[in-house]
């Protein structure tokens, strides 16, 4: 008997992290995944790639910002069961000049924050329906303690860990429902691509590889690569007069 | 944006340069010049750089296409690295058509200095593996070009001089194993070298390992190396290398004491004349990939790589008189490479490969005195019809480029004017004079 696919929706598919999990899983499922995000190219870049690796791809585009989206209907547009729910899009912006004007703040929130909030509430709602599955969304070691250079994302960040440590306590009886938080450290992205490179920064593909391992595990609170979760404990128990000679 | 550091492979100084970086196809732009593509920054000279341009970062338009699983193409973003390759096509029983020394190249490098493997003499070279790719010019909308096109022709050994390479199809090879029965067999001289080449050509794959610091009566000593795929019907793909190079070591770290000793122990691996073993893909092709940024054991002052190829009809003698000039410098660092390549034409106007010997061989950085020993090397290769290879020189004569590469002004009507690179600016001079890192 063949196993049955791994069923996948993908928020912020085209995320490059995202992208490197979904190719991650392909080495060892046949897959099936729903990739949501706002832009029709690059979600039809992103299938035909998974579809060389094997998987069956669909994709579907929506303004991730716009509060009447209907996530369940999203959702419930294929019938079954979905094993993975992931959450990966995310914004980092320029600090200080968002800081100058107010709709920035807000459309930072808005895109770290508030949507995935949005659409980790209408997945728990599913995962109770099915009563089993993952849900698990990327959050970041900057949502770890505020820091100058990034907070406004930061907090954001940790606002998101917060909402998952929530459904992870809303979930707790339900054994076969796991809420999973992937704290990746500084990866070699998009989004940092004009960030100077040091030896602490890691490729996609590692931080793919181990973002698979943990959502496969069901751990409920994931640095990517592990060794983050020991540079955030020492920053985080650095006292703030220390703390804020840095320019950390 | 403030403008970023790009450093090649040889690390000698760094170019300054904006740096673009397309996520996506259809991102990449091929305006305004000057600017040039960079892929994994893996050729060790100045071909890769574009000081004061637009440095075109390939990096993140590593997806695949397509694949047809009965004919084997594979079509995939130009910046994808031969690496994630070989995790894609392994398993599911292909591998490339030929592979250099290292897999951190891209799939637009690998074109654009049309490299060559170990199978040279049975395959060609990588573009005679490639049915077609997509160019962003600056100069015309996206076009496709095929095997056959002479713009396909240019672009293959281009030099990244034709635009920007945003796709290729690659003919991979089936294999029922990831595992090479494998011969290495000590020699003394080049004449025993070509013997051994001549007698292996039932070996897919071949190379030769030499002391380029042995002296002796009998020659140059080396090991000659050859491989060809295993019946052992293991299709296991490849590991991470663990070790890294953090820094750059201090420069006297490689002095004529180390490479010595570590020629000697390399030359002692095994005991008797031959030895059979099976070894997986991985420390066959790639050994020097097991350790990151293994370039840094050089030091802050860099390295250069000269590789040369000196045509069949010259005989042996001219490599000899190189092999004796670099021996009596007392320069050469370890692993020198020895190979023949084989007589199939390759399509690339300028591809390296041209039936004949090619030696390898990294050199510390010691100013003068080892653009001095170049400069003697140049000479024997230019008298017998030789050429270098763009791919790994920081200081070639424009003279001898032009000498070497006779297709060179067919490939100039493909040129893309917002496109140049610091290697082909010292070449377009009519008189360069070598800078001094
Ligand atoms: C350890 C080691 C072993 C090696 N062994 C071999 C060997 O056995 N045989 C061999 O032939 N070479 C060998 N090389 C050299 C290497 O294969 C080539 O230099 C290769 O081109 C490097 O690819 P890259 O992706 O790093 O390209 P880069 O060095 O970044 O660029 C190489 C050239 O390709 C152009 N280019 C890159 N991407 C594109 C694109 N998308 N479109 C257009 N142009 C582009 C660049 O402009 C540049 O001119 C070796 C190098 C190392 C470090
Ligand atoms: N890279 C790092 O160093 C790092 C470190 C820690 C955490 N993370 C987190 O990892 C996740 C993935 O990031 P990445 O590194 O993979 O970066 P990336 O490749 O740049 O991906 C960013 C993703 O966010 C999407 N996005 C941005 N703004 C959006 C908006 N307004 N509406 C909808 N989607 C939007 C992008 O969509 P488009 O493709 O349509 O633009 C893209 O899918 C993010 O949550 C990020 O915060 C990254």
């Amino acid at each position: 008997m063949t196993k049955p696919p791994y069923r996948a929706i993908v928020f912020g598919a085209t995320s490059a992290i995202a992208s490197a999990i979904l190719r991650e899983i392909t080495r060892s499922h046949s897959a099936e995944f729903l990739l949501v995000g706002r832009n029709a190219t690059k979600l039809g870049n992103l299938a035909d790639d998974l579809r060389a690796y094997g998987a069956n791809c669909s994709i579907h585009t929506i303004d991730f910002l716009d509060p009447t989206t209907d996530w369940s209907a999203i959702i419930e547009k294929q019938t079954g069961h979905w094993d993975l729910f992931l959450i990966a899009h995310g914004s980092l912006c320029e600090q200080e000049q968002a800081l100058t004007r107010s709709i920035d703040v807000a459309h930072e929130i808005a895109v770290n924050f508030t949507s995935h909030a949005t659409i980790a509430a209408t997945c728990s709602a599913a995962l109770r329906r099915q009563g089993r599955g993952t849900l698990a969304a990327i959050g970041s070691v900057a949502g770890d303690r505020g820091r100058q250079s990034n907070f406004l994302y930061g907090s954001a960040k940790a606002g998101l860990a917060t909402f998952m440590d929530g459904l992870r306590h809303r979930h707790a009886r339900e054994k076969d429902i796991h809420i999973v938080l992937l704290k990746p450290g500084m990866t070699n992205s998009p989004m940092t691509a004009d960030i100077p490179k040091s030896p602490l920064f890691s490729s996609t593909a590692k931080v793919g590889a181990l973002g698979w391992e943990a959502i496969r595990r069901a751990t409920p609170v994931a640095y990517l690569p592990g060794w983050w979760r020991w540079i955030m404990f020492a920053i985080r128990a650095t006292p703030a007069a220390l703390f804020h000679r840095t320019k950390l | 944006m403030k403008p970023s550091a790009f450093h090649s492979w040889g690390r000698l100084r760094p170019a300054i340069a904006q740096r673009e970086t397309p996520a996506w196809r259809h991102e990449a732009q091929a305006n305004p010049g000057p600017r040039l593509a960079i892929g994994l920054g893996r050729s060790y000279g100045d071909s890769g750089l574009l000081d004061g341009g637009t440095m075109v970062d390939t990096r993140f338009l590593d997806r695949l296409i397509s694949f047809a699983p009965e004919s084997g193409i594979l079509r995939a973003e130009a910046g994808i690295s031969l690496d994630a390759v070989l995790r894609f096509a392994v398993p599911r029983g292909w591998f490339l058509p030929t592979t250099p020394g290292t897999r951190q190249v891209s799939l637009g490098g690998a074109i654009a200095n049309d490299i060559h493997g170990k199978n040279h003499q049975l395959v060609g070279c990588f573009g005679n593996h490639v049915p077609r790719l997509a160019l962003l010019r600056s100069d015309a909308p996206q076009q496709e070009c095929r095997a056959g096109d002479p713009l396909h022709a240019a672009t293959i050994g281009g030099l990244g001089l034709t635009g920007i390479i945003t796709w290729a199809e690659l003919q991979l090879r089936p294999i029922r194993s990831a595992w090479l029965d494998v011969e290495w067999i000590r020699f003394h001289g080049l004449s025993e070298f070509l013997a051994l080449s001549q007698e292996s050509t039932t070996w897919e794959h071949s190379v030769a390992w030499i002391d380029c610091l042995s002296t002796g009566k009998q020659g140059t000593r080396g090991i000659f190396i050859r491989g060809r795929w295993s019946d052992h019907a293991e299709l296991d793909l490849h590991r991470d290398a663990k070790l890294r190079i953090p820094f750059d070591l201090p420069g006297f770290t490689l002095n004529p004491l180390s490479i010595r000793a570590f020629n000697a122990l390399y030359y002692r691996r095994f005991r008797g004349p031959t030895k059979h073993l099976r070894q997986h893909y991985a420390p066959f092709f790639h050994p020097l990939d097991s350790v990151h940024d293994w370039n840094r054991i050089y030091g802050k002052k860099g390295f250069y790589q000269y590789q040369c190829v000196t045509p069949t009809t010259a005989g042996t003698s001219p490599m000899e008189e190189i092999l004796r000039l670099i021996r009596n410098a007392n320069q050469g660092s370890f692993l020198a490479v020895l190979k023949t390549f084989g007589s199939l034409p390759s399509p690339g106007m300028l591809s390296f490969p041209t039936p004949g010997i090619t030696l390898a061989l990294d050199f510390p950085n010691r100013g003068a005195a080892t653009l001095q020993l170049f400069k003697q090397l140049d000479t024997i290769v230019r008298d017998c019809g030789g050429r270098l290879y763009p791919a790994k020189d920081s200081r070639m004569s424009a003279d001898d480029f032009q000498r070497g590469y006779q297709r060179l002004g067919e490939f100039e009507r493909h040129l893309d004017p917002a496109f140049s690179s610091d290697f082909w600016r010292r070449m377009s001079r009519p008189t360069p004079q070598p800078r001094h890192p």
